[in-house]
């Protein structure tokens, strides 16, 4: 019952995926955030003419960017203000290791349809043993201990792997930055979660759930986004340029060359 | 701690002196010219007293010490782009002067929340005559990720971007910069910065005179 309801929701998101996405993969990939900073040369023609990843939908984007503007500055902000003085750094830290060791089996299975099998070895490895040793996943015992550090892995980047385009550049309500690729790809992994929530019937339950995740990261980052506003000439320029290198960093899974 | 930081200025007089001794005959290492002025600048921070300089005279004073490890020229260049050869020697010293008061206002004063962060050295790449440093500031609880790109220059490595969690403070300024001389051409950027500047003066200003 719960699994045909699970399987339905996975069909319809895929399904709109494909529609929307084949036509559209065609858009040129960002090449300002893909080359390499030591071959960076600024003199360049080709450096002012490469596009970033399309952003067609810049205005409806520029009106979303607002809206999240506002529900950060008014509502997101000060609760994770108030909620970061009342509950302490090392609780924060325990709520989003159990956090992050719920998503492991989705990043287990994002690791092996990549092919990263060593990663997907050490992640799967994390999960076992943060899950018991580390009660649950309060405590990440495995990166502590034996030195595994959590791994990165998303369904956006599993179908980038497999060489479908970024679409265009997206600005989501209440979400933030994203594209159209790894946005599908995010609705889609949070529904490989659900099995997790099956047992919780209560939606606001889940809502609650998923507050509470939020206000907790975005609590270990304030003053970011305000910097990152105060200091910039158009925050919505920056923040999408932001946005492709920060993404393209945490998608570099090699180990930082001592020397070339 | 204390003997730590007895040790780690001990490894920087001894990495002062060795291209001395060694007499420049080996390629120099960016991450050993780093150290030393990584240092320096820690030792600015934690005598600083920034709640008794509403001049930011301390912002100054790191400025002029950046100078020896930063490369202003390049980055102003980098941060425009084609523009950049479109000006005169006489606009480019004005751009270099008005994007270094920029990044003073902008970063150095960010500094002011330095609460005895360590900087952890984590490697480095050469290619050609550029070099990437990676760092990590960490101050016990959360660590940020800091890479510097430099250029050598004679037998000197000057940093031309900072990279913070993968993010170019270059390329990040271009991208926007190149949208507003696209738009206002390049007088209209200047005119913007300038704005900027003051607007970042402003508040520094008033956050002084609210506590006195």
């Amino acid at each position: 019952m719960i699994l045909s309801k699970v399987l339905t929701r996975f069909l319809v998101v895929l399904s709109f995926f494909i529609l929307l996405l084949s036509p559209l993969s065609l858009y040129a990939a960002g090449q300002d955030e893909t080359t390499d900073f030591l071959s960076d040369d600024f003199y360049e023609d080709t450096a002012d003419v490469a596009p970033e990843t399309g952003d067609p939908l810049e205005p409806f984007n520029r009106a979303v960017f607002q809206l999240n503007d506002h529900a950060y500055t008014y509502i997101f902000n000060p609760v994770a203000k108030g909620y970061s003085a009342v509950v302490p750094f090392d609780i924060r830290h325990i709520i989003d290791n159990f956090f992050t060791n719920l998503e492991e089996p989705v990043v287990f299975i994002n690791c092996l349809l990549q092919g990263r099998f060593s990663d997907a070895g050490s992640t799967i490895v994390r999960f076992l043993a943060n899950s018991t040793i580390g009660v649950g996943g309060l405590v990440d015992f495995a990166n502590r201990e034996i030195g595994l550090e959590p791994v990165e892995a998303t369904l956006g980047e599993t179908l980038g792997v497999w060489g479908i385009g970024d679409g265009f550049y997206l600005v989501v309500p209440f979400f933030g930055p994203s594209t159209l690729r790894d946005f599908t790809g995010t609705v889609i992994d949070s529904l490989a979660m659900t099995p997790y929530y099956t047992c919780i019937d209560k939606w606001s339950v889940k809502t609650g759930i998923y507050a509470e995740k939020t206000t907790n990261d975005l609590s270990m980052h304030i003053g970011e986004y305000e910097d990152l506003k105060k200091l910039s000439f158009d925050p919505y320029i920056a923040l999408r340029n932001s946005y492709f290198q920060y993404r393209k960093k945490i998608r570099e899974h090699r180990v930082f060359p001592e020397n070339e | 701690m204390k003997n730590k930081l007895l040790i780690q200025l001990t490894l920087a007089c001894f990495f002062l002196v060795t291209p001395l001794v060694s007499h420049g005959a080996q390629r120099p290492d960016p991450t050993e010219q780093m150290k030393p002025f990584v240092h320096k600048v820690m030792e600015i921070l934690k005598n600083a007293d920034f709640k008794e300089d509403p001049k930011c005279i301390i912002c100054k004073r790191l400025i002029d010490v950046s100078r020896e490890r930063f490369d202003f020229n390049e980055m102003s260049k980098r941060v425009l782009g084609r523009a950049w050869r479109k000006l005169n020697k006489e606009e480019r010293a004005d751009f270099v002067d008005l994007f270094t008061r920029l990044l003073q206002y902008a970063y150095i004063g960010k500094l002011e929340q330095y609460t005895g962060q360590k900087v952890i050295f984590k490697g480095e790449r050469i290619r050609g005559k550029r070099a990437e440093v990676k760092t990590e500031l960490n101050d016990g609880q959360q660590s940020v990720a800091v890479s510097y790109i430099m250029l050598l220059e004679g037998d000197q490595w000057m940093i031309y971007d900072v990279i913070i969690e993968g993010v170019s403070l270059v390329r990040n300024y271009r991208e926007q910069f190149k949208e507003i001389l696209r738009k206002e051409k390049y007088s209209g950027l200047v005119r913007q910065i300038e704005k900027k500047v003051k607007q970042l003066e402003e508040e520094r200003r008033q956050r002084f005179s609210q506590k006195n």
